[in-house]
């Protein structure tokens, strides 16, 4: 990824974070293979590859990211289907403390 | 067991009589126990159970695994969306994994034509699914066993591979009944039982990283044809 889609990548999620005020975080587990977190990421959200695999290692290695972003009614249709894959999921505020780090 | 490949017809693979008979079983198990700890009626449709299902939170903490709290500090939106998705999630869960046990060993048309192989296969509509069931069937070993960290994971796999063949599977009678016996933590688990269940993690996951390594190809490729 170059460093100019880098910017672009974060400053489009700190306006959505700024008009959306939920998160769906996924947390890691030592049992879910990361192909088949990328899978997930990529299907479900429809992120690309690149995009996913960095979720996937942020989830693997910090121990949790924000995959999603957007209001609470539609961060309850993630976290169900997160749950529905074997994805451990929590949905919460945007601006509470373990929200931190999106985009990083 | 051999991994899965892609093929006109599906994603194949070549299992063992013994495998396909015990993750059909623990799939099952799963099934079971995932209908009871999370409040759906018995021999309920995944339609009926929408309706009628009353949510609860899982005693079974392998349970609680596969239907977790949606918020980690707010009991009361953890509640809601309990209440409004667990009879679903759980229903669509159990139905999956009834597919998938149903997929590697039909009760109706058990693999007996040695002729035809031990081939598994799973459709395309159906891998999702397939793949699904697997990760729920590692989750509630993975709780049973106790794996709580990447380190866990890597020991069990080290126990499991330095030694014991196979045919240790044939000593399941015994294993499988005290094992299911209910609420047994990983504590409990006995040497022998951890190398049984552990071998049947370590198969699900080589079976469902094989199936993962396909089907993210195909996703990608259809993606970048778009």
């Amino acid at each position: 990824m170059t460093s100019g889609a880098t910017q672009e990548d974060t400053r489009t999620e700190a306006v959505s974070r700024l008009a959306d005020p939920w998160v769906t975080i996924v947390w890691n587990d030592p049992v879910n293979l990361m192909s088949y977190v990328s899978y997930v990421f990529e299907s479900y959200f429809g992120y690309p590859e690149a995009k996913a695999r960095r979720l996937m290692l942020q989830v693997h290695h910090e121990g949790r990211a924000v995959v999603s972003t957007g209001p609470k009614e539609r961060m309850e249709v993630d976290v169900q289907a997160m749950h529905g894959f074997g994805l451990w999921a929590t949905m919460q505020q945007s601006d509470a403390p373990a929200a931190a780090g999106e985009g990083a | 067991m051999s991994p899965f490949r892609a093929t006109p017809a599906g994603y194949v693979a070549t299992w063992e009589p013994v495998e396909r008979e015990v993750l059909a079983r623990v799939a099952r198990d799963v099934a079971g126990l995932l209908s009871a700890d999370s409040g759906l009626p018995d021999d309920a449709t995944e339609a009926e159970v929408a309706f009628t299902g009353v949510a609860r939170v899982p005693r079974d903490p392998a349970v609680q695994r596969l239907l977790p709290d949606a918020h980690r500090e707010d009991a009361d939106v953890a509640a809601e969306f309990r209440h409004l998705t667990q009879t679903d999630l759980a229903a669509g869960k159990v139905a999956r994994l009834h597919r998938f046990a149903e997929t590697v060993d039909p009760v109706e048309e058990p693999v007996t034509d040695a002729g035809d192989g031990d081939q598994v296969l799973v459709g395309r509509d159906a891998a999702q699914d397939f793949a699904a069931a697997l990760t729920d069937v590692r989750l509630v070993l993975g709780e049973r066993l106790g794996l709580d960290d990447d380190a866990d994971v890597e020991r069990l796999h080290h126990e499991v591979l330095s030694g014991f063949g196979p045919d240790d599977a044939d000593t399941d009678a015994d294993t499988d009944a005290d094992a299911a016996d209910g609420d047994t933590g990983s504590d409990e688990l006995d040497p022998e039982q951890r190398v049984y269940w552990g071998g049947v993690f370590v198969a699900a996951g080589f079976a469902q990283e094989s199936l993962m390594d396909e089907l993210l190809a195909e996703l990608r490729a259809r993606r970048a044809g778009q």
